[in-house]
């Protein structure tokens, strides 16, 4: 229940929940990522049928008692994957398989008009969930403490694009970085960012990786091998996740108020965004980042980001930014995948640089 | 053995002169509009707005063949060609040429309207949006949360308390957003008399499929195959709210009625009765006929005329919350853990089943929960996990051979 501090910890599955809203309830929020080539049960497949193998991957964890040390679980609905876990997850629970309740987050789309009215009320009521599950109140001075220290994760956040956009961090270093900054308390967060960096620039392709998320570095490490440094990435992994963003807040509603303005502004996700949307985001961040090319990674079952792609290429190509796909990528022929990728983007920055 | 039903011969020669006059009215210049299945049609038929479901058309591409070259085509386009292929069949359409085109083809519809269930689909319809002379609109899916028990005995009534205020607050703000975008495009005002109207059709349909699923379960022997029920409920669901649509569910009730006092059976010998979950092999129906000889084992269940009697009805003083009621979690009650369960299982009870054949589709979370409810009610379930069993011959897949085995070895009275 406890971390070495005494904190409880409560685990998220998705990337929709603010990390200030656990951490002012007394808790450290820890994602739970998974990884690419999971260790999945049978019975973990047959419950979930077919989604996303990370979601499978989670769900064995969870079922194998992995991570009952946490004081509860919020569920995201971010995704299918994630939204068909919660529905097994709550169910499981009722049958005694959970050592503590789920919950779900439920942040449609937009969280504009009527739907930032659904999400204010689903915002409270997590809230509610992580003040219960810690057993400590929300008040005037865990939510500036939260503030405070979720803001400093966010200086932190930003030292390290830095670097990376100056080739002073590799996508390896700041996809690993992001990862334990989002499964740990905010000082350890902060030293992460900023441990992420490397003495010596190096010069190799920059890309930005986009597409399904990534739980883990396998295949940024494919990638970086092949010659290519990833600046850049949109998926919630990496820089558009949720972290570092604070909110200066007395009161809970005062609080979801501001987290509700940072909803819309934060990087459209794949699972739930428009293609049009993704591809001005996406576009954008290559731009800013410096990269020569964009390549589209999504998973077997992680259909979004297929259907992202054409847009991406109508927005990103005239601007001479070739994108490259790979699609359907499975544990199974995962690094030939990756590696065949890898000489397609090159191929293709040689072919538009000549042009250009 | 019985013939074909009149309603279902009916029902399917409605549907191709509808679509016929649809077609016609759209080339000559009407408004048109594509929906997926848990879009509010209610709102599209009180404005006059003619419409064509994209699973029913989607169904149509593939029996005439059409959905292979429609993919490719698709593909062509930079698009996923393997993803979500029910909703991405009626735009892969829209792409074959004329002579390739099912049934002449969809006109470019004016408005496509979707509800955004799983990932993509808000996707495909923002591709319809792109589209010369067509504009998309996307409704929020708020995941189901709250699930009480026994979802079938309060939807139509108590649907404030099974789906939650704040899932039905939004859908109807977002209905109502649907209405005024509508209205600023077509020039129409929405009469809310007429949606009020419309809404009662369809809970009166509602009730004649009660009566015919009630019916159905008590009936000894069977009177009808369920190949024959299914375009008999499925067709005149896309025209609810219309007086032919209740006449429609009206007509099947008494032809069943009509088959019972009778005494027709499909098979007269019947002593087992089974229930077939999952996605149906209609096509197949050899499978569903081969079990009467040897076993007098019949197929007496489909979900489609059940959740067309449990799914739908939704009372209300006022029509727009009523219709968000029908729509806010109308997927959940059939595939939800633990409502698809428990629905199962009161279904199999009812029509007194003594076995059940469980095709698993890979689409369903929590099968497992389903077998095992049915089970621990005292019904043996056989799984088939046959995931493109569609794909091939059901006799290729070995089903009938399964099904005949646990005939004989779990089944009493087989
Ligand atoms: S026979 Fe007449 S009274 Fe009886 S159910 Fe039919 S319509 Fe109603
Ligand atoms: S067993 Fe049933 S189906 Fe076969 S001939 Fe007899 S009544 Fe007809």
């Amino acid at each position: 229940m406890s971390g070495l501090d005494g904190s409880a910890t409560i685990g998220v599955i998705g990337a929709d929940l603010p990390r200030q809203l656990v951490l002012a309830a007394g808790a450290v929020p820890r994602r739970l990522l998974g990884s690419w080539r999971p260790a999945v049960t049978p019975e973990a497949a047959e419950l979930l049928g077919a989604v996303d193998i990370v979601a499978a991957g989670l769900l064995t964890e969870l079922l194998g008692g992995r991570h009952d040390d946490l004081a509860g679980l919020v569920v995201c609905n971010d995704s299918a994957a994630h939204l068909r876990l919660f529905y097994l997850l709550r169910e499981l629970g009722d049958r005694g398989r959970l050592p503590f309740p789920v919950q779900l987050l439920d942040v449609p789309p937009g969280a504009d008009g009527p739907r930032a009215a659904f999400a204010r009320d689903q915002y409270r009521r997590v809230a509610d969930y992580c003040a219960a599950a810690t057993g400590r109140g929300i008040d005037e001075a865990s939510l500036r403490k939260a503030a405070a220290a979720e803001s400093l994760v966010g200086l932190a956040r930003e030292r390290m694009r830095a670097r990376r956009r100056a080739g002073r961090c590799t996508g390896v270093q700041a996809l690993s970085a992001y990862r334990a900054s989002l499964t740990e308390a905010p000082e350890q967060a902060t030293a992460e960012l900023d441990a992420a960096t490397v003495e010596q620039a190096h010069d190799r392709l920059p890309v930005l990786v986009s597409g399904s998320f990534h739980p883990d570095a396998t295949l940024y490490a494919l990638l970086e091998e092949s010659g290519l440094t990833v600046v850049a990435d949109d998926h919630d992994t990496g820089d558009a996740a949720w972290l570092g963003d604070a909110v200066e807040a007395d009161a809970v509603d005062d609080l979801i108020e501001g987290m509700l303005v940072q909803q819309r502004r934060r990087p459209p996700l794949s699972p739930r965004a428009l293609a049009a949307e993704r591809a001005q985001a996406s576009a954008a961040a290559a731009e800013a980042a410096g990269a020569v090319a964009v390549l589209s990674l999504a998973r077997e079952l992680d259909d979004a980001p297929t259907w992202d792609a054409a847009a991406l290429r109508r927005t990103l190509e005239p601007r001479g930014i070739p994108v490259v796909t790979a699609w359907r990528l499975q544990p199974q022929g995962l690094t030939e995948a990756v590696r065949a990728a890898a000489v397609a983007v090159r191929a293709e920055a040689a072919a538009a640089g000549a042009g250009r | 053995m019985s013939g074909r039903m009149r309603s279902a011969t009916a029902a399917t020669a409605f549907q191709k002169q509808w679509f016929a006059e649809l077609t016609a009215g759209a080339r000559a210049g009407e408004q048109i509009a594509v929906l997926n299945a848990d879009a509010p049609h209610e709102i599209f038929r009180a404005l006059g707005i003619p419409y064509v479901v994209s699973q029913w058309w989607a169904s149509i591409i593939s029996a005439k063949q059409a959905g292979p070259a429609a993919l490719t085509l698709l593909a062509r386009e930079g698009l996923p060609d393997f993803s979500q292929q029910y909703d991405a069949l009626p735009l892969a359409e829209q792409l074959l040429p004329g002579s390739e085109r099912p049934w002449g083809g969809l006109p470019a519809p004016a408005f496509a309207v979707a509800e955004r269930s799983g990932d993509v689909t808000a996707k495909i319809f923002e591709e319809w949006g792109r589209r010369p002379g067509t504009e998309a609109f996307l409704l929020s899916r708020t995941g189901g949360d709250p699930a009480p028990d026994r979802w079938w005995e309060r939807v139509a009534h108590d649907w404030e308390g099974v789906f939650g205020t704040p899932r039905l607050d939004l859908l109807q703000a977002e209905i109502e957003e649907l209405i005024g975008w509508l209205e600023r495009r077509t020039g129409r005002r929405l009469d809310r008399d007429r949606l009020a109207e419309i809404m009662r059709l369809g809970n009166e349909q509602a009730e004649w499929n009660r009566r015919t699923r009630d019916l159905i379960a008590a009936a000894r022997p069977t009177p009808l195959m369920v190949s024959d029920s299914i375009p008999a409920v499925m067709v005149p669901q896309w025209h609810r709210g219309t007086a032919w649509a209740v006449e429609a569910a009206r007509a099947l009730y008494h032809e069943v009625a009509e088959r019972v006092d009778g005494g027709a059976a499909i098979c007269p010998q019947e002593r087992v009765r089974l229930m077939w979950i999952g996605r149906g092999l209609w096509s197949d129906l050899d499978l569903y006929r081969r079990f009467h000889d040897e076993f007098g084992a019949v197929f007496v269940w489909s979900m489609y005329l059940a959740i067309a009697a449990d799914g739908y009805a939704r009372y209300g003083d006022d029509p727009v919350r009523a219709l968000a009621a029908r729509f806010v979690g109308f997927t959940d009650q059939l595939y939800m853990p633990p409502w698809s369960s428990q629905w199962y299982v009161k279904e199999a009870l009812a029509h007194g089943v003594d076995g059940v054949v469980h095709l698993v589709a890979d689409d369903t979370p929590g099968a497992g929960f389903i077998s095992e409810a049915l089970e621990a009610a005292g019904i043996p379930v056989l799984e088939i996990r046959a995931n493109n069993a569609d794909a091939r011959s059901s006799r290729e897949a070995g089903i009938p051979d399964r099904i005949a085995t646990f005939l004989r070895t779990r089944v009493a009275g087989a």
